[in-house]
């Protein structure tokens, strides 16, 4: 009984030609005759690849929450004990970082699927930030990069908490 | 500035670009190599691959960044600049 289920499941199975198609399969010697479903499910295997894309824009999604909160935390306290200028430059290297992680997940989101290497496209991100931050008096460069270095910390604090992610 | 002190800084900002690139590329591409291989033999675990790569992509190229940042500061706020 087994035996069957066991190769209805796996597919090795074919039907008589003579049988009719669309009518469930009786066994004969079974005394109540049940109809044979098979015992195994099979797995799809779109799941697999689905529910890893999920959790890595899970991944990504934490990361971004846990940057905002490091970026709330930092921005307060440099508007309470260092400057309003010096604040705003924070919060602009902040979003420059997001942007900048944003922008490499989605490089490495698409590595192996449509290109087979990294680009280095974020590394503009940076690069703009120190030349908007150069070009206007109002802004500050120190913390305009401290902000856009705070991602780092929220990574670190993902890679403690989750070790396996 | 004096041409010396701005030739200087040209120099500079290309040596930190330069040399501070060479380490991160050959670690970003064993890391990415590494990354595709295991995704190609456990698909089922492509999700925590690309995460792993990810973070360890975003501790690796915050030295590219390191270097592009005293390169830009060289350039267009010189410290040294009288």
């Amino acid at each position: 009984m087994e035996h069957w289920s066991l190769l209805l499941a796996s597919g090795l199975y074919t039907p008589e030609k003579n049988s009719p198609t669309g009518v469930p399969f009786v066994c004969p010697n079974t005394e109540t005759s049940k109809e044979l479903k098979p015992s195994i499910e099979t797995e799809i295997p779109g799941n697999h690849s689905r529910s890893s894309v999920n959790e890595y824009v899970s991944l990504q999604q934490r990361i971004f929450k846990l940057t905002f909160v490091v970026t709330a935390f930092a921005g307060m306290f440099t508007i309470i004990f260092v400057d309003y200028h010096a604040a705003i430059s924070l919060f602009l290297g902040a979003f420059s970082g997001i942007l900048y992680l944003r922008l490499l997940a989605k490089s490495i989101g698409s590595l192996g699927k449509n290109s087979t290497s990294v680009s280095k496209f974020q590394l503009l991100v940076p690069v703009v930030l120190v030349l908007v931050v150069t070009k206007l008096p109002e802004l500050q460069l120190i913390p305009a990069l401290v902000g856009f270095l705070l991602y780092k910390p929220s990574l670190i604090i993902q890679f403690l908490l989750e070790p396996s992610a | 500035m004096d041409s010396i002190t701005t030739a200087a800084s040209v120099v500079a900002a290309g040596l930190a670009v330069g040399l501070g690139a060479i380490g991160p590329g050959i670690g970003q591409g064993s890391a990415a190599q590494g990354a595709v291989e295991g995704i190609a033999r456990q698909p089922e675990a492509e999700g925590k691959i690309r995460g792993t790569l990810l973070l360890s992509f975003a501790f690796m190229e915050s030295l590219t960044i390191y270097g592009l940042v005293v390169a830009l500061v060289l350039l267009f706020a010189n410290p040294f600049a009288g």
